[in-house]
C-alpha cells in the first residue's frame, strides 16, 4: 500500500518534470524559426497573440486552483492518513457554492466583454483602421493544390508566390475553383478564412515587418492538401514596384487556355509568374459556379483528369 | 393468488402509459427531422438561388384537393377510433378502409404531380431549389405511405389478433402518427406552396 | 443485365491488393473473425450464444455486448492512431513517409469515425445498460426488444465500417465528410457511401436507444424515487438521452441528404447548381456539438458516483449538480457555430456563439468544484476508479481551458484546424470521456460479471495511459501554435520533427496501457474465484445496484424496492446496521413477469446491413431483398403474441437464497 503511494508520488514527479521539459522545448522554439501565433509580424496576428495570452491568464485563475486541489485533497484525505475530520453527510454550503458559481461568472463576464469587443475589431471582413492608405487588392483562387494570386490593379498573377508591401493594408478576395472548400492562412500576419466555390471570402491583413513568411491551406481538401503551401515576401513599397515592373516582362500571360491548364490537379507546384490576366477572371470563376444548373459539374472536363490522377496513386 | 392477478394488470396498464410516452418521443424526433428539411428548403430557396422557381409549374388546385383528402382521412380515422372504443370492429375496419382510400388518393395525386414536374423540366437534380422541394414533400409523402401500410396492417390485425388491448394501443399510435402527418402537411403547403406561389 | 442488378459496381478489384499494409490489416481482421467462429464451433457453443446472447433482450447482457464491441473497435481505432503518429514522426523534409495520401486520408477519417461512433458511443451505452435500470430499481428498460435492436444496428454499422477495409475503401474526407469533398465529383468512389451507411444504420440504433432510456428513466423508477432522489448518473443519462433524441434526427437527415446528392444527383450540398455547402456544415455541427455532450455527460455521471462512493461521503451539492447538468444540456444546443468561426459568418454571429460557448464553462466548473469538495473531509480509497478521477481533474481542466480559449473567435482564427485543436479535443475526450468510462467500467465490472478486476494491473494500465496521453498530446499544442495543421501527411520543416517523434512515443505508451488493460482482463478472468464479489457490494456503495447479487439476477430485484431518500442503499445500510440476519421464512416471493428473447432485433439489423452494403455498391436486387427483409421482419414481429412469460416464485426464491448464503 505504502509502496504504491510512493509509486504514485514518483509518477506525479516524473509527470511534472516532463511538463517542465516540454515548456522548455516550447520556449526553445521561440528564438528562431517560429512560424505561427507566437511570432507575429502583422497587426492582426499581434492582437491575436495578446488575446491568446490574456485568455490563458484568465482561465488559469480557475484551472490552477483546481489542479492543486485535486492533488492535495486526494492525497491528504486518503483513508490511510487517518485524518480526524470526516463529515460523511456534509454536502451543502451556500458560501462555497456562491464562490464557485460567482467567481467563474465574473471571469466569464470579463472574457465575454473582451471577446465581444475583439471579435468586432478583428473581423476579417472589416478594413483595418488606423491607416490612411487605400488597401491593396489581391484576388486569390484556390486551385487543385496550388494558390493563384491575381493582382487586378497591376494586371499580373502568380502561382504560390505572394509579394506584398510592408505597412500597407492588403484586402484579399478569395474563392476556389475545381477543388473542395479550402482555407487561406498566413499565420504570422493574421486570421485564416474558409474559401468556397461560387462565393467570395474577404480578409484584411497588414504586415508590419519585412521578411519571408509561410502561407498555407488549413482545410483538408484532398490528396495534395499537405503541399498547398506558398511563400509570402513582405518588402518595402519601392521593392514591390520594382517587382511589378519585372513581372510585366514575363512572357507568360494568364489566358483562358493557361487558366484551364491550371485547373488540372497537380501537387507541389513551383511558383509561376504571369504578366497579364484575362479580364474579369475572378468574377467569371465565381459566376461559373453560381449560375450553373443540372447534373454536370462545370469543371467536369478537368475533373476527368482529377479522377485519373487519384487512381494513379 | 389474487395479488398476482392484480400485479399483472398493474403491470400492463403501466406498460401502456410507458408505451404511449415512447411513441410521443418518437413523434418529437420526427418533428426535428421535418424541421431540418424545412430549414434546408428555406435556405436553398433564398433569393438569388439559381434555377427556375416552383411557381412556374405549380397547380394550386391540386394542392387544395390533396389537403382535403388528407384532412378528411384524418376525420374518418377518428371515426374508426370512436368505433374501436365501442368494440364495433367491423365498423372500425370500414372506416379504416375509407381512410386508406383517401390517403392513397393523396399519394397518387402527389406522385402524378412529381412526374408532371419532372417531365416539364423541374427535376430533382436540376437545382438546389428543386432538390429541396422533392425531398421535403416526398419525405412527407413517404411517411403517409408508411401510414397507409400501417392502416392495412391494422385492418388485418383486427381480423387475426385476439388481444384487443394491443390493437387499441396500436390504433392510438397510428392516430398520433396520422394526425402528426396532417399537421406537417399544413406547414408544407404553407411554406412550400403558398409562399412559393405568391 | 442480371449480373449488374445482382453485383452492381462490386468487382474483384474492390479488394485492395495493391497496399501491403491494408492487405495485412484486412487479413488479420478476417483471420481473427474466422478464429472466433471456429472456436465457437469446436466448443459447440452456437446454441448457447444464440439463446443467451444474440437473442437476449436483457439489458445486462446487451450492456456487456456493447462493451465487447467498443473494446474490439478501440483496437482498430487505435491502430489507426499508431499508423498516423508513426507516419508523421517519419515524414519530415524530403521523406514522404510510408503512407501515401490515398491511404493516410482514409486512416484519419476512419480513426475519427470509429472512435466516436463505435468506441465512445457503445461504451456509453454499455454503462447505461448495465447501471441505469438497477439504479432506478427497475427490472429492465422500457422497451427490451428495441434495446436489442439498437445494439445490433450499432454492431452492423461497425461491421460495415470494417468491411470497407477489405472491400473497397473508406471515405477520404475526415470524420465528418464535409462537402463538396464528400460529393460525387470530388469523391467518386465508395468510401463516402460506406461512411453514410455505417453511420446512418448505427444512428438509427442510437436514436431508438435514446427514446428507450428516456422512457425508462421517466416512467420506470421504483416507488419513492422522485426525480430529485435519482442517482446523479441517472440524471446525466437522462439529459444525454434527451440530447440524443433531439440531435440524432439531424444527423439522419444530413446523411440522407448527402446520400440523395450522391445517388440521385441532387443539389443539397454540391458546389454548383444551387447547393449550399454551409448548410451541411451547420446541420452536421447542430448534431455534432450535442454529440460531444452526449458523450461527456454520462462520464460526469460516473465521476459523481465514483467520487461519492470512494470518498465514503455524500455527493456535494446534489441540487446544483442537477441544475448544472440541465444548463449544460440546454446550452449545448446554442453553441454549434464555434466549430466553424472561420467560415465567415460575420462578427455579430461569431461573437454571440463565442460568448455562448464560454458560458458552458460555468456549470462545468461548478461540477468540478462539487466533486473536489465531495472529497474534502471524506475518507478516500484510492482504488483504480478513483485514480482515473484524479487524472481527469487535471486533464479535463487543461482541455476545457484550451476550449474556452478557442471560443474567442480571433484566437480561433489562428488555431482552427491546427494541431492545437486536435490536442484540445483529444484532451477533453480522452481526459473526460475515456477516463470517465474506464472508471465506470472498473466500478461496475463486478456487478456485470461477478468478480472484480485486478487492481495492480489496473493501476499500471492507468499510469501508462495517463503518461502516454500527456507525452502524445502536449507536443501537439506546441506544434499547433507553430503553424502545423491537422490531417497533414508530410511536412517540410524538419526542425519540428522531434515533437512528432515524442508524440509517437506517447502513442506507444498508450499502446502499452491498452496491452496492460487486456492483461488485466485476462488475469482477472483467470483469478475470478479469488476476485469474486460475494456480497454484491464490493465498494461499500450508496445506490440500489449494490443491493443485489453480483452478477445481478435475471429479474434484477426479487421485490421492487421502495426508497425514501437519495443514496437509498447507503441509507438502508445505516439504518439496518444493527439488524442481524435475514430470516428465510420471512421472504415472500411472487412470480415475475419477464420478456422473452427474440431474434427480431438481430435479424432486422442483418437485413439493414445487407441493404446498406447493397446501396453502397449499387446492387439493386440485394438492396431490395434487404429492405423488404427489414420491413417484413418488423411487421411479422407485431403479429407475434408469445412475447413474455412468468418466472415462477420458486426459482426466484432459490436464486435469492443462494445469494444470501454466499454473502453471509
Amino acid at each position: 500500500m505504502i509502496a504504491r503511494m510512493r509509486m504514485l508520488k514518483s509518477v506525479t514527479r516524473w509527470l511534472l518534470l516532463l511538463m517542465c521539459g516540454f515548456t522548455m522545448l516550447c520556449l526553445a522554439g521561440c528564438s528562431g524559426h517560429v512560424v505561427g501565433l507566437l511570432n507575429p509580424k502583422g497587426i492582426i496576428a499581434h492582437e491575436e497573440r495578446k488575446l491568446f495570452f490574456d485568455t490563458l491568464a484568465l482561465m488559469l485563475i480557475v484551472v490552477l486552483p483546481v489542479i492543486v486541489m485535486s492533488f492535495t485533497f486526494v492525497y491528504h484525505y486518503q483513508v490511510s492518513h487517518r485524518v480526524k475530520e470526516y463529515k460523511p453527510n456534509w454536502g451543502h454550503s451556500l458560501f462555497l457554492e456562491s464562490l464557485w458559481w460567482g467567481i467563474p461568472c465574473v471571469i466569464i463576464v470579463i472574457l465575454a466583454v473582451l471577446t465581444w469587443k475583439k471579435t468586432y475589431e478583428l473581423d476579417p471582413f472589416k478594413k483595418i483602421t488606423g491607416t490612411d492608405q487605400a488597401p491593396m487588392l489581391i484576388q486569390v483562387i484556390a486551385l487543385p493544390w496550388k494558390w493563384l494570386f491575381i493582382y487586378p490593379q497591376q494586371d499580373i498573377a502568380t502561382i504560390n508566390y505572394l509579394m506584398i508591401p510592408v505597412g500597407r493594408q492588403v484586402e484579399y478576395r478569395i474563392t476556389t475553383d475545381n477543388v473542395p472548400m479550402s482555407a487561406f492562412f498566413i499565420p504570422q500576419l493574421g486570421s485564416q478564412i474558409y474559401t468556397m466555390a461560387g462565393m467570395r471570402s474577404r480578409l484584411h491583413l497588414l504586415a508590419n515587418q519585412p521578411g519571408d513568411y509561410e502561407g498555407m491551406n488549413t482545410q483538408y481538401n484532398g490528396a495534395g492538401f499537405s503541399d498547398m503551401h506558398f511563400m509570402v515576401h513582405v518588402v518595402e513599397p519601392d521593392k514591390l514596384q520594382q517587382w511589378f515592373t519585372q513581372m510585366k516582362k514575363s512572357p507568360n500571360r494568364l489566358t483562358d487556355a493557361a487558366y484551364h491548364k491550371l485547373l488540372n490537379p497537380a501537387i507541389g507546384v513551383k511558383p509561376q509568374f504571369f504578366s497579364g490576366v484575362t479580364t474579369g477572371l475572378f468574377e467569371s470563376v465565381i459566376a461559373t459556379y453560381m449560375n450553373s444548373l443540372g447534373t454536370v459539374h462545370p469543371r467536369n472536363n478537368e475533373g476527368q483528369f482529377y479522377l485519373r490522377q487519384m487512381n494513379k496513386e | 393468488m389474487q395479488s398476482d392477478v392484480i400485479a399483472v394488470n398493474e403491470h400492463h396498464s403501466d406498460n401502456d402509459t410507458t408505451d404511449v410516452f415512447g411513441f410521443w418521443l418518437y413523434i418529437m424526433t420526427d418533428c426535428i427531422l421535418f424541421a431540418c428539411l424545412f430549414a434546408t428548403f428555406i435556405v436553398l430557396n433564398l433569393p438569388g438561388a439559381p434555377g427556375p422557381d416552383l411557381k412556374n409549374y405549380l397547380n394550386l388546385s391540386d394542392v387544395l384537393i390533396e389537403t382535403f383528402l388528407l384532412l378528411f382521412s384524418n376525420f374518418t380515422f377518428c371515426l374508426a377510433v370512436l368505433n374501436l372504443y365501442q368494440d364495433k370492429f367491423a365498423k372500425v375496419q370500414a372506416w379504416l378502409a375509407i381512410s386508406f382510400l383517401l390517403g392513397a388518393s393523396f399519394v397518387f395525386i402527389e406522385v402524378s404531380e412529381f412526374i408532371h414536374l419532372a417531365n416539364e423540366g423541374f427535376r430533382w437534380d436540376l437545382s438546389g431549389k428543386a432538390s429541396s422541394f422533392f425531398t421535403l414533400v416526398g419525405t412527407h409523402g413517404l411517411h403517409v405511405s408508411c401510414g397507409l401500410l400501417w392502416i392495412l396492417l391494422m385492418i388485418m390485425q383486427l381480423f387475426l389478433l385476439k388481444d384487443t388491448n394491443a390493437i387499441k394501443r396500436r390504433m392510438t399510435y397510428l392516430g398520433l402518427f396520422w394526425n402528426f402527418l396532417d399537421i406537417v402537411w399544413i406547414f408544407v403547403f404553407t411554406i412550400v406552396y403558398l409562399v412559393g406561389a405568391i | 443485365m442480371l449480373e449488374h442488378l445482382l453485383f452492381g459496381n462490386l468487382t474483384l478489384e474492390a479488394i485492395p491488393l495493391h497496399s501491403p499494409i491494408i492487405v495485412g490489416a484486412g487479413l488479420f481482421m478476417v483471420l481473427v473473425a474466422l478464429a472466433v467462429v471456429v472456436l465457437i464451433t469446436i466448443y459447440g457453443q452456437w446454441s448457447y450464444i444464440w439463446n443467451e446472447w444474440i437473442t437476449s433482450v436483457d439489458h445486462k447482457k446487451i450492456g456487456i455486448m456493447y462493451l465487447i464491441l467498443s473494446g474490439v473497435m478501440l483496437l482498430r481505432g487505435f491502430s489507426d492512431a499508431i499508423l498516423m503518429r508513426s507516419q508523421q514522426a517519419i515524414a519530415a523534409g524530403n521523406n514522404l513517409g510510408y503512407l501515401p495520401p490515398e491511404h493516410y486520408d482514409q486512416i484519419f477519417s476512419a480513426h475519427g469515425v470509429i472512435m466516436i461512433f463505435f468506441v465512445a458511443m457503445p461504451m456509453m451505452f454499455a454503462l447505461l445498460n448495465i447501471a441505469v435500470p438497477l439504479q432506478i430499481g427497475a427490472r429492465d428498460v422500457a422497451y427490451p426488444y428495441l434495446n436489442s435492436l439498437s445494439f445490433w444496428l450499432t454492431f452492423v454499422g461497425a461491421m460495415l465500417c470494417n468491411a470497407s477495409l477489405v472491400i473497397g475503401d473508406f471515405a477520404k474526407t475526415g470524420w465528418l465528410a464535409y462537402p463538396p469533398l464528400a460529393e460525387l465529383y470530388y469523391s467518386p468512389g465508395v468510401g463516402v457511401d460506406y461512411f453514410i451507411w455505417s453511420l446512418q444504420i448505427a444512428g438509427v440504433g442510437t436514436l431508438l436507444a435514446g427514446i428507450n432510456f428516456i422512457a425508462t428513466i421517466i416512467k420506470m423508477r421504483c416507488k419513492g424515487m422522485t426525480l430529485m432522489r435519482m442517482p446523479i448518473f441517472v440524471w446525466s443519462a437522462l439529459c444525454a438521452m434527451i440530447l440524443v433524441a433531439l440531435a440524432f434526427p439531424v444527423l439522419t437527415v444530413t446523411l440522407a441528404l448527402l446520400f440523395l446528392d450522391r445517388m440521385f444527383g441532387m443539389h443539397f450540398f454540391t458546389d454548383f447548381a444551387g447547393g449550399n455547402i454551409m448548410m451541411y456544415i451547420n446541420l452536421i455541427w447542430v448534431w455534432g456539438h450535442p454529440e460531444v455532450y452526449i458523450l461527456i455527460l454520462p462520464a460526469f455521471g460516473v465521476f459523481s458516483e465514483v467520487v461519492a462512493t470512494f470518498s465514503q461521503k455524500v455527493l456535494f451539492g446534489y441540487v446544483t449538480m442537477v441544475w448544472a447538468i440541465a444548463i449544460i444540456t440546454f446550452l449545448s444546443f446554442v453553441v454549434w457555430l464555434h466549430h466553424f468561426f472561420t467560415m465567415g459568418a460575420g462578427a455579430d454571429v461569431n461573437a454571440f456563439f463565442g460568448v455562448a460557448t464560454m458560458i458552458i464553462a460555468i456549470p462545468t466548473g461548478v461540477k468540478v468544484f462539487n466533486w473536489l469538495f465531495t472529497m474534502y473531509q471524506g475518507r478516500i480509497i484510492l482504488a483504480t476508479p478513483m485514480l482515473w478521477v484524479t487524472a481527469f481533474f487535471t486533464t479535463f481542466a487543461i482541455g476545457g481551458m484550451t476550449g474556452v480559449m478557442m471560443a474567442v473567435p480571433p484566437v480561433d482564427f489562428q488555431v482552427h484546424n491546427s494541431l492545437f485543436l486536435v490536442a484540445h479535443f483529444h484532451n477533453v475526450i480522452i481526459g473526460g470521456v475515456l477516463f470517465g468510462y474506464f472508471a465506470g467500467i472498473i466500478y461496475w465490472f463486478p456487478k456485470a460479471f461477478g468478480f472484480r478486476l485486478d487492481e495492480t494491473w489496473g493501476k499500471w494500465a492507468f499510469a501508462f495511459w495517463v503518461l502516454g496521453f500527456y507525452v502524445a498530446f502536449m507536443p501537439l499544442y506546441v506544434l499547433g501554435l507553430n503553424g502545423f495543421m491537422r490531417r497533414v501527411n508530410h511536412y517540410s520543416d524538419t526542425m519540428y520533427q522531434p515533437y512528432f517523434i515524442v508524440a509517437a512515443i506517447g502513442a506507444g505508451l498508450i499502446l502499452i496501457g491498452i496491452f496492460l488493460q487486456i492483461g488485466q482482463l485476462i488475469v482477472s478472468i483467470k483469478n475470478r474465484h479469488a476476485l469474486r464479489d460475494r456480497t454484491g457490494d464490493p465498494w461499500h456503495g450508496r445506490t440500489l445496484e449494490w443491493s443485489v447479487s453480483s452478477p445481478a439476477p435475471l429479474y434484477n430485484f426479487a421485490v421492487l424496492p421502495t426508497v425514501d431518500s437519495r443514496d437509498p442503499f447507503w441509507a438502508y445500510k445505516e439504518t439496518h446496521l444493527a439488524e442481524g440476519h435475514v430470516h428465510p421464512k420471512d421472504l415472500h416471493f411472487q412470480p415475475i413477469h419477464l420478456p422473452k428473447n427474440t431474434a427480431a432485433g438481430f435479424i432486422i439489423a442483418m437485413f439493414a446491413g445487407i441493404t446498406g452494403f447493397a446501396l453502397i455498391w449499387h446492387m439493386w436486387i440485394p438492396g431490395v431483398i434487404g429492405f423488404l427483409g427489414v420491413i417484413l421482419t418488423l411487421i411479422a414481429k407485431t403479429f407475434s403474441t408469445d412475447t413474455d412469460y412468468y418466472l415462477d416464485a420458486e426459482t426466484v426464491r432459490r436464486t435469492e437464497l443462494a445469494h444470501l448464503k454466499e454473502a453471509i
